[in-house]
């Protein structure tokens, strides 16, 4: 059993009046794969969202209740984002490479976070972190051009290449694959299947297939309430819950 | 084959579709010719009118440069030699332009030549001391009424006192004609001239520059302004009641004549905080004011269409706000902030009520060469001289305003090449 790496009791979530989130209460286990399933506006992409504090940019959302990352709480108003997103990497539903090559992609968390001393040490770090993201052997001739001359499974690649970049604890991945086709998918797949051996990955994912792929432990989150949470081998076999049953058996959702 | 399409009422409503779509694309062609043959219609006129501007009329005179009359020994200093009596050299060769001239000819006969005449033969002589005691001949400017007659813009077939130039100078006029000394020349003076009361002197290189120094004086007010208010309102400013207001004021503001951002000038530029009257740099603020709102308008609208996703995988990535904001959106908005800023300073450039207010419409002589001295701007120049009595004028205000729509056509040039170079895709 691996250690606690996030830790989350009665996480609210209000969009101005309405509630999207009711007292979710999870833990997410380090080194390890946590898929994140349910139907669409059940308030999983939030709950993602709150881990990295990306609600922040949403003026009317409110957050309340308590996250820990490694034992510290996150929310509250003293913490420095800044230096937790630089701990928590995240992948996005559409791929969104920034519009300058694909080095400067990958360069652009080790540069602004100030930790590469020398020019080698950032190409080295550049060099690896496409290599980790699979990325390497395709782009290795064309570093230059820009990143968004890549296909949609490559710029997807690229942009887990660029979270990886800052050596992050944990990478959250909002429907990561939900652009891209289904040999890209199986790429994003396998390469999630090795990146767990190193960081603690929780991922959205409308596919249940997906998830019974990839994770280890599945949160089946409904109307904005986390209904089930357990090994995805049991959820997707033996779910406690009438709900779950219903909606990886198709019933709904 | 019976299908509810093939049904009489609907074929009939088929064809008045389709009717009303050749109706519309006939009425949008008629539209984009007439527009066109306005603008062509526009444009022949003011080029017709004022391709003229860019020739001046030259008369040969012989000029005898002898020491006597000069005044100086032909071993003087250069002070000497600039203080010498040119003007009595020109009454010489004025008077002897043609043979036999009574004193009342002499005087007809000067009014044919343009003032500028003595420093011509001035220049002339200081640039070939070496040709003392003899006889040249120059080409000298002839007086803007010789120049109209002879670009066909004077009528010489109506009464004397009608005319700018009198019988007898007319026959002085066709006697130059018939002999060659009459010559068209390209005309230097119109591009490296200010400003003069005598239209074959007048040229637009004082307002010329006094415009670009007024487009420099907006240009660093109303470009760092501009953004800073539009990156602090689109991405730092809490959105309230106050902002709001804020927001619809600046669209307001955009929609404010002119004219009152010249009275603004003239009652707190100049009354209170003792701005220089007539400058560019009071000219380049009010105009600045002007064209803030429509900078920071194109601005955020740039800065809104940059997809979010960029700005939150920046932040994602653990970028501070400043950093997402200055790396990733300004690049990004750049092109379109640029385009609106060269608008706006297209606005700014043809600008004329407020400038008025705030004194640039004096009579400036000479070429600025400082934010801080009185100086011209070309739409000014444009209302100074349609409203000269002389004929000479007409063909100045045309060219003044080929100048000007060239001045435009190439800052919006610039803006085209701005947006194609560093237009990128997401």
């Amino acid at each position: 059993m691996n250690n606690v790496k996030v830790s989350t009791k009665n996480v609210n979530v209000h969009y101005g009046t309405k509630q999207a989130l009711h007292r979710v209460t999870l833990d997410i286990n380090e080194k390890e794969v946590t898929a994140l399933i349910g139907p669409s506006g059940c308030g999983k992409s939030t709950f993602l969202r709150c881990i990295n504090r990306m609600n922040d940019l949403i003026d009317i959302c409110k957050v309340d209740g308590s996250i820990t990352v490694d034992n510290e709480e996150i929310i509250s108003d003293e913490v420095d984002v800044v230096s937790l997103r630089s701990k928590i990497g995240m992948v996005f539903q559409k791929p969104n490479p920034f519009p300058k090559s694909i080095f400067d992609n990958v360069a652009y968390g080790p540069t602004i976070h100030g930790i590469v001393e020398t020019k080698t040490d950032l190409e080295e770090i550049v060099h690896s972190s496409l290599k980790r993201a699979g990325l390497l052997k395709e782009v290795k001739d064309r570093l230059h051009e820009p990143g968004t001359s890549l296909s949609g499974g490559q710029q997807q690649r690229l942009c887990i290449a660029r979270a990886i970049a800052v050596n992050p604890d944990i990478i959250l991945m909002d429907e990561p694959c939900s652009a891209l086709d289904p040999i890209a998918t199986a790429t994003i797949e396998e390469l999630i299947d090795e990146l767990k051996n190193k960081y603690t990955i929780v991922i959205v994912t409308h596919s249940m297939q997906q998830a019974a792929r990839v994770s280890q432990r599945t949160g089946f989150f409904h109307l904005g309430e986390l209904v089930e949470t357990g090994e995805t081998q049991k959820i997707f076999t033996n779910p406690e819950n009438e709900k779950t049953q219903g909606y990886i058996t198709g019933r709904f959702g | 084959m019976s299908n509810q399409f093939s049904h009489e009422k609907i074929i009939q409503l088929r064809k008045k579709r389709s009717a009303a779509d050749r109706r519309f694309k006939t009425y949008g062609l008629i539209a984009t010719v007439i527009g066109m043959a306005i603008l062509f219609f526009l444009l022949f006129t003011i080029f017709s009118k004022g391709y003229s501007s860019f020739q001046k009329t030259v008369i040969e005179l012989d000029v005898t440069f002898d020491q006597e009359t000069l005044k100086i020994t032909p071993n003087a200093t250069y002070e000497e030699q600039v203080e010498a009596k040119f003007f009595k050299v020109k009454k010489n060769a004025i008077a002897n332009a043609l043979p036999d001239l009574s004193k009342k000819d002499i005087k007809l006969m000067k009014k044919m030549f343009s003032i500028n005449v003595d420093k011509e033969i001035k220049e002339y002589f200081l640039q070939n001391p070496n040709i003392l005691n003899t006889t040249q001949k120059l080409l000298v400017t002839a007086h803007s009424d010789v120049d109209q007659m002879l670009k066909g813009n004077a009528k010489r077939n109506i009464e004397e006192k009608k005319r700018k130039l009198n019988d007898r100078q007319l026959e002085f006029f066709d006697e130059f004609v018939f002999t060659g000394r009459l010559k068209s020349k390209f005309n230097n003076f119109f591009f490296t001239n200010a400003d003069s009361r005598h239209p074959e002197l007048a040229g637009i290189a004082g307002s010329f520059v006094g415009s670009l120094f007024t487009l420099i004086t907006v240009f660093l007010l109303a470009f760092p302004i501009g953004i800073g208010a539009s990156i602090y309102l689109e991405e730092f400013a809490p959105k309230n009641k106050f902002t709001e207001l804020i927001e619809v004021n600046i669209a307001n503001l955009a929609a404010v004549p002119s004219i009152v951002f010249g009275l603004l000038g003239l009652g707190i530029l100049l009354n209170v905080f003792g701005f220089p009257r007539s400058t560019p740099l009071v000219g380049g603020t009010v105009l600045a004011l002007m064209t803030l709102p429509t900078i920071i308008i194109a601005c955020r609208a740039s800065l809104k269409a940059v997809p979010p996703s960029i700005k939150e995988g920046a932040l994602a990535m653990g970028a501070s706000k400043m950093q997402a904001v200055f790396h990733h959106q300004v690049p990004l908005a750049l092109p379109g902030t640029l385009t609106g800023t060269i608008i706006g300073l297209a606005q700014a450039l043809g600008e004329t009520a407020p400038l008025i207010m705030i004194g640039m419409i004096a009579f400036i002589p000479n070429i600025p060469t400082g934010f801080t001295e009185p100086s011209a701007a070309l739409p000014v120049q444009i209302y100074l001289w349609v409203e000269s009595a002389e004929r000479g004028f007409q063909e100045k205000t045309a060219a003044a305003i080929m100048m000007i729509l060239i001045f435009l056509f190439l800052m919006n040039a610039i803006a085209v090449f701005l947006r194609s170079r560093f237009e990128r895709k997401w």
